[in-house]
């Protein structure tokens, strides 16, 4: 059902590649900033993020902070991207 | 419990048992960890555990981040995460006041010119994979040359953005990993025919057009492929040939396959896709 539902949605979008207006610009934006999460969807980014342990830890020796180390069991994990 | 972090730096770390050059404090956390369970009875187990070290860069505490008897309720890491930390503060000279909020700041090239794409993968039965990725791609020169200012209607093939184009993939995709090397098949091939369009000129900037339908390949066995609708807006200045800015999004279905129920689910793939520095 998903799979017709997207086949649809291409026709219409492939029929509207006609030329290129104003109006197609601001739908576009508009969609953009309706896809872009919020704020309160990217709190983790409020968080002090260093890029590797030996960098927070270079950092907490001068800043005199505690380190919080997330330390995940896989071949594969970027935590800070969250390509994990 | 975001909260509670504030006063932390925060990092990660990933491997395996058998990797060398294993940091000693991950040493330290996974010798307790996998040590044999007292009594012969395995505790419940996950693949993330948290170490909190002091200023001083030792270890004062740590703990499995599913550990947790109320596992699987909505939530439950959640508060057994925030309870661990508020135990741990007095030994890292906090006081469990919480420390002021910090603005949000999203990954960037310190300066340097790429695109970021936020990736979500709607997945209503995982809400963990509903977080947003965020991605960033450094973007040289010649890296925008593809997308140079159409004074006619072109076609711009999808494979010569695939540097960016190919991190357009959900987050905890489990069979989408080599079962060997646990790492994640990568995206071998980006293919389409975008076609870039300009738009009357207004005033400063001129814009066009960028859009099409995008699929892309894995590496891993039978040729796994999905794909999506591509649009992006681009700015150029007056006499330059080169972007200046570049916003859209992919909005796509993925194809999950659902090992319980036989099937396969097709979930929204969706991306915001914008240039930085903004």
């Amino acid at each position: 059902m998903g799979r017709i539902v997207f086949i649809v949605c291409f026709s219409f979008g492939i029929a509207s590649i006609v030329t290129a207006t104003d109006m197609d610009a601001k739908r576009i934006l508009d969609r953009y900033q309706a896809l872009r999460p919020q704020e309160k969807k990217l709190a983790m980014y409020r968080l002090d993020w260093a890029e590797s342990l030996d960098v927070a830890l270079k950092r907490t020796a001068k800043e005199k902070r505690p380190i919080c180390l997330i330390i995940i069991h896989a071949k594969y994990g970027d935590i800070a991207s969250g390509h994990c | 419990m975001l909260a509670q972090l504030r006063p932390y730096i925060v990092t990660s770390w990933h491997g395996h048992r058998s990797d060398a050059n294993i940091p000693d404090v991950v040493k330290t956390v996974w010798r307790w960890k996998f040590q044999p369970p007292r009594g012969g009875f395995p505790q419940r187990q996950s693949n993330v555990d948290l170490a909190l070290l002091n200023p001083q860069g030792i270890l004062v505490h740590t703990f499995d981040a599913a550990r947790n008897e109320q596992y699987g309720r909505r939530g439950a890491i959640q508060q057994y995460t925030a309870a661990q930390l508020h135990r741990a503060a007095p030994y890292l000279g906090l006081n469990n006041r919480l420390a002021n909020e910090r603005p949000v700041k999203l990954p960037d090239l310190s300066g340097e010119r790429g695109i970021r794409l936020l990736v979500s993968l709607g997945d209503e039965r995982m809400p963990a994979y509903r977080a947003p990725v965020v991605e960033v791609v450094p973007m040289a020169k010649a890296d925008w040359k593809p997308l140079t200012w159409p004074d006619k209607e072109r076609v711009v093939p999808a494979a010569t953005l695939k540097s960016w184009l190919s991190q357009i993939y959900p987050p905890g995709v489990m069979e989408r990993t080599n079962p060997v090397t646990k790492v994640v098949y990568a995206i071998k091939a980006v293919e389409g025919e975008l076609k870039l369009s300009s738009l009357e000129s207004k005033g400063g900037n001129r814009q066009a057009i960028l859009r099409g339908v995008v699929q892309l390949t894995d590496e891993g066995p039978g040729e796994f492929s999905y794909q999506g609708i591509l649009e992006v807006v681009l700015t150029y200045r007056n006499g330059e040939i080169l972007p200046q800015t570049l916003r859209g999004y992919f909005d796509g279905l993925y194809p999950r396959s659902d090992r319980m129920h036989r099937d396969i689910r097709w979930l929204p793939l969706q991306a915001a896709i914008e240039s930085i520095p903004e």
